[in-house]
């Protein structure tokens, strides 16, 4: 199988204020895989992943530099268009924030506001594909009706997920999905990360470095600021060519 | 380097130095809660004192001839409707007017307006704004509305107009707040799937902040309600023997009829005066009931 890049970065800097956040990053991410962001907390991993989006620019103070092109395309450039640009590059944040509606209407907002859905019946179509997508069909089929916010924390964060794939995203970042989530939560979602690699790009950023080599084909690792070193994950956990990348994997610091 | 000493230790928790450093602090509990409770029941009284003044004087004035009738010089004929359309005129123009200003200004500068100098001298002038002394905004209601706009002068447009005025920052105050209590990351969902700023804070933000605005909203309305000084400006002291047809008409309003019925020298009119300010808290204690009510119907809890 070639690989393609849905994203590749060179060179980017992110800046909040005077601060340094990110210094001189450059990553390829490929559509087949999963890649996995790791590295102690404030590495920028997740304000890494939130460059990719755009969802730092709600960020007053907040600069980037370098390139970041989606399928050839600079996303911070003149003619990129960063409502469409979130529709391609979903997200899934830390905390499950589903809206305070209706299951049916948090799947169905994406598509209605995108006009993706001609009548009823086609919304009626997406949603069910969504969440039959996220694993959840089964469990809220009976009550698309109840409220997003009364499910549990896992069937939450499923929800939000088919949230994002409502929208056919090319790319689906998520910043931590799991770390609000129980391990069996948690263990149903690396399953759909598993199930959803081969139609999406998936980039997840992670605390545990286990949940890294479980669901990821690739690994990169972040500490203060600069990317470390980025490869198979099987290559990262097994045989780091970095000594700061091996330190941080067997356990010394972070 | 020494270590900084601690107090001895206590040799017994049962002695009898500590049981009376225990009784000492049940003591200073016992007098808090009595005092907390003699504050509360002294204001109780107050009210409960002005209530009972004005329901003996005032309930026997009220039929239907009181609710239905216009003001007179009789004060057996006269009545509490012409006042009464004329408050509800008002305060038609002046929900009318500040709502929608007052919500849109909330929304621009909690979500929209960059942060810098012009915008935080923004805010303090709005804060500002809500406390001025009601009277400053009756002269410029009549310097502003009447001499320059040349609108009619005693009439419900400008009344409500001058009360807008004074609305309109409880309304931002309070609609920020609310806005504020929104959590972000509703926003960043809707931002994440691709929605518009716009669309994010009209699909998502605005609708949860709803309650808290209205909320606020109504209190604003109610204070603009129990004004009197700022219409007294703009020339509401008169006497206006039939309801107002329309909002230019010359009117006058609850608390103004009190004013006037309260001067007279007929001391017929004391029981007027007093069944004029039951219709005015019965109106108050409505809107404050809707408050309430709309706060815990629609409370989002997280």
């Amino acid at each position: 199988m070639t690989e393609t890049n849905r994203i590749s970065a060179r060179n980017v800097k992110v800046f909040y204020g005077e601060k340094q956040a990110i210094n001189d990053v450059s990553i390829d991410i490929a559509s087949e895989h999963v890649t996995a962001f790791i590295g102690p907390s404030g590495c920028g991993k997740s304000t890494f992943l939130r460059v990719l989006n755009r969802m730092n620019d709600t960020i007053p103070g907040c600069r980037v530099t370098g390139e970041i092109k989606l399928d050839g395309q600079d996303i911070y450039g003149p003619d990129m268009d960063v409502v469409q640009l979130r529709a391609r590059v979903g997200m899934v944040f830390q905390k499950p924030n589903p809206f305070p509606k209706s299951i049916y209407e948090n799947v169905a907002y994406g598509p209605r506001i995108h006009g993706l859905a001609n009548g009823k019946t086609e919304m009626d179509a997406i949603v069910e594909k969504s969440l039959r997508r996220a694993g959840l069909w089964d469990e809220v089929k009976d009550r698309l009706t109840d409220a997003g916010t009364a499910l549990s924390g896992g069937q939450q964060q499923r929800l939000c997920i088919a949230r994002a794939i409502a929208v056919s995203p090319e790319v689906i970042l998520m910043d931590e999905p799991c770390s609000a989530l129980d391990p069996i939560a948690t263990a149903r979602i690396e399953e759909l990360i598993d199930d959803l690699k081969g139609r999406y790009a998936i980039v997840i950023v992670t605390h545990s470095m286990q949940q890294a080599a479980r669901v990821s084909q690739r690994t990169a690792f972040f500490h203060l600021g600069t990317m470390v070193e980025y490869g198979p994950t099987e290559q990262i956990f097994t045989n780091p060519r970095e000594v700061r990348t091996k330190d941080y994997i067997t356990g010394r610091y972070g | 380097m020494t270590e900084p000493a601690l107090p001895p230790q206590v040799s017994t928790w049962n002695s009898p130095e500590m049981a009376k450093r225990l009784q000492g602090r049940y003591a200073a509990e016992r007098r808090f809660k009595a005092i907390g409770a003699g504050a509360v029941a002294l204001s109780l009284s107050f009210l409960a004192f002005l209530l009972f003044i004005m329901l003996r004087d005032g309930l026997g004035g009220i039929d239907w001839a009181f609710l239905t009738g216009s003001d007179s010089t009789d004060a057996d004929t006269a009545g509490i409707w012409g006042a009464f359309k004329g408050s509800l005129l008002t305060m038609g123009v002046t929900l009318a007017l500040s709502f929608p200003l007052g919500v849109l200004a909330a929304v621009y500068l909690e979500q929209f307006a960059p942060r810098n100098r012009w915008v935080d001298w923004i805010e303090v002038s709005i804060n500002n704004l809500a406390a001025v002394p009601s009277i400053i905004f009756g002269l410029l209601g009549l310097a502003v509305f009447i001499q320059v706009m040349g609108l009619p002068r005693s009439s419900a447009l400008v009344g409500g107009m001058t009360l807008a005025l004074m609305t309109m920052p409880v309304i931002v105050i309070a609609g920020r707040n609310a806005i504020k209590a929104v959590p972000p990351s509703i926003k960043d969902a809707a931002l994440a799937v691709g929605a518009s700023p716009v669309q994010a804070v009209f699909h998502h933000v605005l609708p949860l902040a709803l309650p808290g605005i209205l909320t606020g909203t109504i209190i604003g309305m109610a204070r603009a309600l129990g004004e009197t000084a700022p219409l007294l400006i703009i020339g509401m002291r008169v006497f206006a023997a039939a309801p107002p047809e329309g909002v230019t008409d010359t009117a006058t309003v609850l608390p103004m009829q009190i004013f006037l019925w309260s001067d007279e020298i007929d001391q017929a009119f004391v029981q007027n005066t007093s069944a004029a300010i039951i219709v005015l808290l019965a109106f108050l204690l409505a809107m404050n009931g809707l408050a309430i009510y709309l706060r815990n119907r629609f409370e989002t809890r997280w």
